[in-house]
């Protein structure tokens, strides 16, 4: 089978974008000219545009529909847009009355639902706290250690303070410690 | 309503806007048949092609208080048939094209090939050709094939498928200028 039909040649360089603008008469006047004064000697050019004129108003055609398809076609659409228009008046015979209250009572369940999901997520997030699995990484675990020494060293502190007020002398257990871990609460 | 049959694009949607809705049926007829034609290049199927255009004129309607004039109305209409379009094309994966050559391959249309002397190598290669275009069509990007569809099958100017595209008439140049070269490199075979 011999394919000798459809031919569409290339253009000269840098005339192809022009020259497809030229066919669909998108270029100005002036570019336009130019174009035509161009083709005026070019054959290669002049066959890229015959060639354009023949395969491109052939492309993808369109079907040819009898009048009733088009009478049919309108019927259908506007049965369809007063389908679309009852549609909307429904809506509208129910809410527009409404439209006095709807307003504040949907923000009033809107804050309330609000205000019920803030209390509930505390809630979980208290419970979260009191049952999360303990994981936690040796090293974090003794610094956890120091910070009770430091908590009770504060008590202690704290039983110094009192006992000085009251002029008592420190106890030995508690001078003890004293002396291990905190220079400035013997002296 | 004789009369209001005149009324330019713009007027009427300002009376649709006004309340009066019945002005939108004079802006269905008369864009029912370009909508319908758009909707068929995208999808080569009547039936599609007239549910989807049948689509933009509600969807149209519905949002007619939207359209604030700055633009023309066909091509903010034209925009809505175009994205039901692309949408639709989204939804089946690929935009189905029914061959060209359809009736070449009706067996009527084959006796009628074979009896005569020199045409069936031409119809032949005809289809071919077309077959291999439409392919090449289909298989381009979506805003080349919307830019080319609008130029060529619908006759729009470059600006205003700038307007339905939402982007410069130089990037409209430049989709128009690679569909054609990439239909002509699917032809080019057939020299």
């Amino acid at each position: 089978m011999e394919k000798r039909v459809t031919s569409l040649q290339g253009a000269c360089e840098g005339y192809e974008e022009d020259l497809v603008l030229y066919y669909y008469a998108e270029t100005g006047a002036s570019e336009r000219a130019a174009i035509e004064q161009h083709l005026a000697q070019c054959l290669r050019c002049r066959k890229f545009i015959d060639d354009l004129g023949r395969v491109l108003p052939q492309m993808a055609p369109k079907p040819e529909l009898p009048q009733a398809f088009w009478d049919n076609y309108f019927r259908e659409t506007v049965a369809k847009l007063d389908e679309q228009a009852a549609r909307q008046n429904w809506w509208r015979r129910w809410f527009t009355p409404m439209n006095d209250w709807l307003v504040p009572a949907f923000g009033t369940i809107a804050i309330a639902v609000f205000a019920i999901a803030l209390m509930l997520e505390k809630g979980d997030f208290k419970s979260t706290a009191e049952t999360a699995p303990v994981n936690i990484p040796a090293e974090v675990l003794v610094d956890s250690n120091q910070l009770e020494f430091f908590k009770s060293m504060d008590i202690l502190e704290s039983l110094s303070t009192l006992e000085e007020q009251d002029g008592a002398k420190p106890a030995r257990k508690t001078s003890h410690i004293e002396n291990g871990h905190s220079g400035q609460s013997v002296a | 309503m004789e009369s209001s049959q005149d009324l330019g694009d713009e007027e009427l949607v300002a009376l649709c806007q006004q309340g009066q809705g019945h002005y939108f049926e004079i802006l269905v007829r008369r864009y029912m048949e370009k909508a319908f034609h758009i909707a068929y290049d995208f999808t080569r199927n009547t039936e599609t092609a007239k549910d989807l255009s049948q689509d933009a004129f509600l969807r149209a309607y519905a949002n007619i208080t939207r359209f604030d004039g700055r633009s023309s109305f066909y091509t903010w209409f034209y925009r809505i048939v175009v994205n039901l379009c692309l949408d639709h094309a989204r939804r089946r994966g690929r935009v189905l094209w029914e061959s060209l050559d359809k009736t070449a391959e009706e067996p009527g249309r084959q006796r009628q090939l074979v009896d005569s002397q020199h045409q069936p190598d031409q119809e032949a290669i005809a289809g071919e050709a077309s077959r291999r275009a439409n392919a090449t069509l289909e298989s381009m990007p979506n805003k080349q094939r919307t830019a080319f569809l609008l130029r060529n099958q619908e006759g729009l100017p470059i600006a205003d498928i700038a307007k339905v595209m939402k982007t410069t008439e130089g990037t409209v140049r430049v989709y128009l200028h690679r569909a054609v070269a990439a239909l002509r490199q699917s032809l080019v075979e057939f020299v």
